[in-house]
């Protein structure tokens, strides 16, 4: 059970994350909306520690996160995957390369550190690669560079290398703000398939509420960084969106649509594959 | 301005006759260049010139392995500690301040004549410059990538190792045979405190006034340092591509 204790984070003037309490049990399909600035990526970004809290707490299984230091805390990023909107992979290596870069804090002591540093990985670690990326039907470009992948395949290898952490919880910070609505669906069944399967918590940020309805279990929609509504999809009627925004829900998907597209159309210029795909 | 100028001339004892004096001897040295000729001991300015690229290459070499940990020791978003950071910076500068030929002399009286005294001046010289350059690159590298292994929960080595170097290795090696390139030519003088190389031929045949074979092996020189850049640029295009890494996504 993850639990978040009365989460703030401040940035200079501006409170980007403010008292915000929750408790989602293990197993849970969360997405959290909200239009851009209203403190979603800045939330994920405290579970895992990625950007440090100015108050309040972090639990798991009644463990205070926000205590670890050193090893413990990257012990923790590595039970709490991430994954980020913009993929995150490492460009000029192989597809393999980057799922088994998901190993890297599963293998203890000096001789695995210096045989990580030359990546050379078992062949145990190899298979349990490829059988991940076979799982989402990315096993015949497993010895491409990642940047010759489409941003929905960069994301289910990003989703691959998440896995091979072998992770309890997983946080997704905008997994499909930056690909077309056939990957974007691509890539939310992937997590789907993991939350169900596997069992693992997701907890994923997202801007379109119909992803949210469709995909999770429970949706948090936050607003200046404080949670103004917590509850099953079905509770989060167009009533209730319009009352916690002030607009209706088509105004909403606009406005967050905008908030996330500078990203996207940036990422599609970069990598011409993912107009394609 | 024009006073100053004017100062120089008359400290240097710029005149137009002395100007036209040194023209003139220029001509007759050009002049006694045609037609360039390997002279009798054409095998010893082969093994000359080989020597001076062998120089170049291992200088090069030691500089560019030895400048990558201190590239990243130098770089602010490895060495987060300002004052740390700060320090290793200027002492690349301190480095950079002194040149090749003064290390070559240094080294010649440390290490006695010949290519060894040259390869260490070279990488000597070379890798303060290296080392900010290397430095410069990893800073520019995107962060995303190291983000991700922090995510897996990597340390800070393994960040380095998976989220900048594979960023930053293409571009270091092609500043290293930037460096290469370069190296080939000053390589060559290197020779003449006798560091090594091709150079102390050209300066004993300058001394003897073989003006012919000077200018052969001068011809020698251009060709080597012509093929080296082919070679190197050919690589430097391979490596680095169309596609930049740095470019913001």
């Amino acid at each position: 059970m993850l639990e978040l204790r009365g989460l703030t984070r401040r940035f200079g003037a501006v409170t980007a994350v403010n008292d915000v309490s929750l408790t989602i049990p293990d197993g849970q399909m969360v997405g959290v909306i909200g239009r851009s600035g209203a403190g979603k990526s800045t939330l994920l970004r405290m579970v895992n520690r990625l950007t440090e809290p100015s108050a309040g707490q972090v639990l798991y299984g009644g463990r205070d996160i926000t205590a670890l230091r050193g090893a413990e805390l990257r012990r923790w990023r590595t039970d709490c995957a991430m994954i980020f909107q913009q993929f995150n992979l490492v460009q000029r290596l192989d597809v393999l390369t980057n799922v088994l870069v998901g190993r890297l804090n599963h293998r203890p002591g000096v001789m695995g550190t210096v045989t990580s540093l030359l990546k050379m990985f078992t062949a145990t670690e190899r298979a349990m690669a490829l059988q991940a990326l076979d799982r989402f039907d990315l096993a015949e470009v497993a010895l491409q560079r990642a940047d010759t992948l489409s941003g929905g395949q960069q994301q289910r290898v990003a989703i691959c290398r998440a896995l091979l952490q072998q992770p309890r919880l997983m946080l997704a910070d905008e997994p499909i703000a930056s690909l077309d609505p056939r990957n974007a669906k691509t890539v939310m069944d992937a997590l789907r398939q993991v939350n169900r399967e596997d069992g693992i918590t997701v907890l994923t940020n997202l801007h379109h509420l119909n992803t949210a309805r469709q995909y999770c279990d429970r949706i948090v929609a936050m607003q200046a960084g404080r949670v103004m509504f917590d509850g099953t999809p079905a509770e989060l009627t167009s009533a209730r969106v319009q009352e916690i925004y002030g607009v209706t829900e088509d105004e909403f998907e606009e406005q967050a649509q905008e908030a996330v597209n500078p990203a996207a159309r940036q990422s599609q210029t970069a990598k011409p594959g993912l107009a394609l795909a | 301005m024009l006073g100053w100028f004017a100062f120089l001339f008359w400290w240097f004892q710029i005149t137009p006759i002395r100007l036209w004096n040194g023209l003139s001897g220029l001509g007759t040295i050009v002049v006694l260049m045609i037609p360039p000729s390997p002279g009798a001991l054409w095998l010893d300015i082969l093994k000359g010139i080989a020597e001076s690229v062998a120089m170049a290459f291992l200088g090069t070499f030691i500089a560019a392995v030895i400048a990558v940990p201190l590239g990243f020791l130098g770089a602010g978003n490895v060495v987060v500690n300002t004052l740390a950071h700060f320090s290793i910076r200027r002492v690349f500068d301190g480095f950079r301040g002194v040149d090749q030929l003064i290390w070559a002399l240094a080294y010649v009286r440390a290490v006695g004549l010949g290519p060894l005294a040259g390869v260490l001046a070279i990488a000597t010289a070379d890798i303060a410059v290296l080392a900010k350059l290397y430095a410069e690159a990893i800073e520019t590298a995107e962060r995303k990538q190291a983000e991700g292994i922090d995510a897996v929960g990597g340390n800070k080595l393994l960040r380095t190792r998976f989220g900048l170097l594979p960023q930053v290795l293409p571009i270091m090696i092609a500043q290293a045979l930037y460096f290469l390139e370069s190296n080939t030519r000053s390589a060559s003088v290197l020779g003449i405190v006798g560091a090594g190389g091709i150079g102390l031929a050209i300066a004993e045949r300058i001394r003897i006034r073989a003006w012919d074979e000077v200018a052969f092996i001068i011809i020698l020189m251009l060709v080597t340092v012509a093929i080296i850049d082919q070679i190197s640029a050919r690589i430097r295009r391979k490596l680095i591509g169309g596609r930049d890494t740095l470019a913001p996504r």
